[in-house]
């Protein structure tokens, strides 16, 4: 697909309604912050009570079938992408990665296993079709891969009080941090995952693209009294640079595999394949590559991507995804930072020409309750 | 948005800064509601240094949000006589009050300097449009 015009969301109107700044993300106009609000304060009611993202933008694909060998959209799927489906059974779901064959990263994506010839992929909205077309060429007689993007809408309801506000709405809650239910909510079919990207306990609603708005109100209207507030994608990614998740783009990419992403629990190692497994081997043994790491500012000032980092002036990394962090209220980073740098070492970070102290860490800089 | 305000005993730059005349050519400056809102949650700001000689254009500091950062320019020649010391603990000020508790430093002009080519409220608020 190519995109000349910026994709809107279902729920599009409703964030103009609600005095949205808009911004094109991955070829989708989508909310940053609201007015009202502000990222920091959207931050905090997910922290401290409950927000709701639309994160419509996000790709769909559904792998379905088998082949004539018995190969099953699980085994295909398996064979093609980094962790290893054989850890989770049907109703639950995993965080992988696609790679090239040199190691470098096409996306990182949610699996949903159905069944075994079953699988829904949540892939990031710009790399959708890439991932689509990949899995496409490569799947045997038997297996087919559908690009479902504006088949669902999905929101997040994430924060301690989510379990509140789903309950709210006769949606299943309690189901185990990444798993997930199908049910019915007014008579549509809504898909109620135990996932997010805030670090805070939550769920990801999938819904048909044409019934988000209706859910959407439901859940504007519950969160309401319990000091929720809707939430736009600035907050995200301050919320889930607290956490140390890594954003494709920013802290993976072709160029940053997932041995230098501290990604290597989502590779299943032991797999007899998966694409990019022999680079990905080599890189691993060899340990030379840089390694992602926290920063924490001691100083003043705020990291951006691409800030360099030195030690004794001398240059040992690059900053790959930095902001204010609204909980710690000091400046945090993700660093791709040499070796020879450990945690609790001191480096400065060159903030447009500024020398900009801070602390190697290990994330996640702040503690949460994804999993409470 | 229209809720903005722009009050009308300031003058405007371009740039989004406002500046107020004072006693004794000491003109106190900051950034107006518009900016603000652009820029979304203020949550670091550089300022100049006390006895910095600023010239009309030089970037002087900055002004950071969750989102984005920005240069502050200075809007007259003159010395940097004052810099508001609260900013470095509580920028959300900038947010909150742009025009009162969120000013940013204070120049002392010089001799030949003055605030009169700068645009008054109404000038400064069609621009916007």
């Amino acid at each position: 697909m190519t995109f000349s015009t910026p994709l809107t969301s279902p729920l599009h109107d409703r964030h103009v309604a609600l005095g949205a700044k808009l911004a094109d993300f991955g070829g989708w106009d989508m909310p940053i912050e609201y007015t009202g609000a502000g990222v920091v304060a959207e931050h905090t009611a997910v922290r401290e009570a409950v927000g709701i993202f639309d994160v419509s933008h996000l790709g769909k694909a559904q792998v379905t079938g088998r082949a004539a060998d018995g190969t099953t959209a699980v085994d295909f799927i398996n064979a093609c992408l980094t962790n290893d489906l054989r850890r989770i059974t049907a109703g639950q779901a995993q965080y992988t990665l696609c790679c090239t064959e040199d190691g470098g990263v096409v996306d990182d994506l949610i699996a949903y296993v159905r069944a075994d010839d079953d699988v829904f992929l949540i892939p990031n909205a710009a790399n959708t079709a890439e991932v689509v077309d990949l899995l496409s060429a490569a799947a045997p007689a038997g297996i087919t891969i559908v690009n479902q993007h504006t088949r669902y809408g999905i929101i997040a309801v994430q924060g301690p009080r989510s379990e509140e506000v789903l309950e709210g709405l006769g949606l299943p809650t309690g189901h185990d941090y990444m798993s997930f239910v199908d049910t019915t909510w007014q008579g549509r079919p809504v898909t109620v995952c135990r996932t997010g990207y805030t670090g805070e306990k939550g769920y990801e609603i999938v819904a048909g693209w044409d019934e988000t708005p209706a859910v959407w109100d439901a859940l504007a209207a519950a969160i309401e009294p319990l000091g929720g507030r809707a939430c736009g994608l600035g907050a995200r990614d301050t919320l889930r640079t607290e956490m140390g998740y890594p954003l494709h783009g920013n802290d993976l990419s072709p160029s940053i595999t997932p041995v230098m992403a501290g990604s290597s629990w989502a590779v299943g190692w032991d797999k007899p394949s998966f694409w990019g497994k022999a680079a990905l081997t080599e890189e691993r043994a060899a340990k030379t590559t840089r390694l992602l790491r926290g920063l924490r500012v001691t100083g003043r000032g705020i990291p951006r991507p691409h800030c360099s980092v030195a030690v004794d002036g001398v240059d040992v990394g690059e900053v790959t995804s930095g902001t204010f962090s609204p909980t710690l209220k000091v400046g945090i980073a993700l660093a791709l930072l040499d070796r020879s740098v450990k945690v609790g070492d001191e480096v400065m970070i060159d903030v447009r020409g500024r020398d900009v102290s801070a602390e190697v860490v290990k994330p996640p800089f702040v503690t949460t309750g994804v999993r409470d | 948005m229209s809720d903005l305000e722009y009050p009308e005993d300031l003058r405007y730059t371009a740039d989004h800064e406002w500046v107020r005349e004072g006693n004794e050519g000491v003109v106190r400056i900051g950034v107006t509601a518009y900016a603000q809102d652009a820029l979304g949650d203020v949550v670091f700001v550089n300022l100049p240094t006390v006895g910095d000689e600023v010239a009309v254009g030089d970037a002087v500091g900055e002004i950071e949000s969750t989102k984005s950062v920005s240069d502050l320019y200075a809007p007259v020649a003159g010395e940097v006589v004052t810099v508001n010391e609260a900013l470095a603990a509580t920028p959300e000020l900038v947010n909150s009050d742009p025009y009162g508790e969120g000013w940013m430093y204070e120049l002392r002009l010089d001799v030949e300097a003055t605030t009169d080519d700068l645009l008054d409220a109404g000038a400064y608020e069609a621009q916007l449009a």
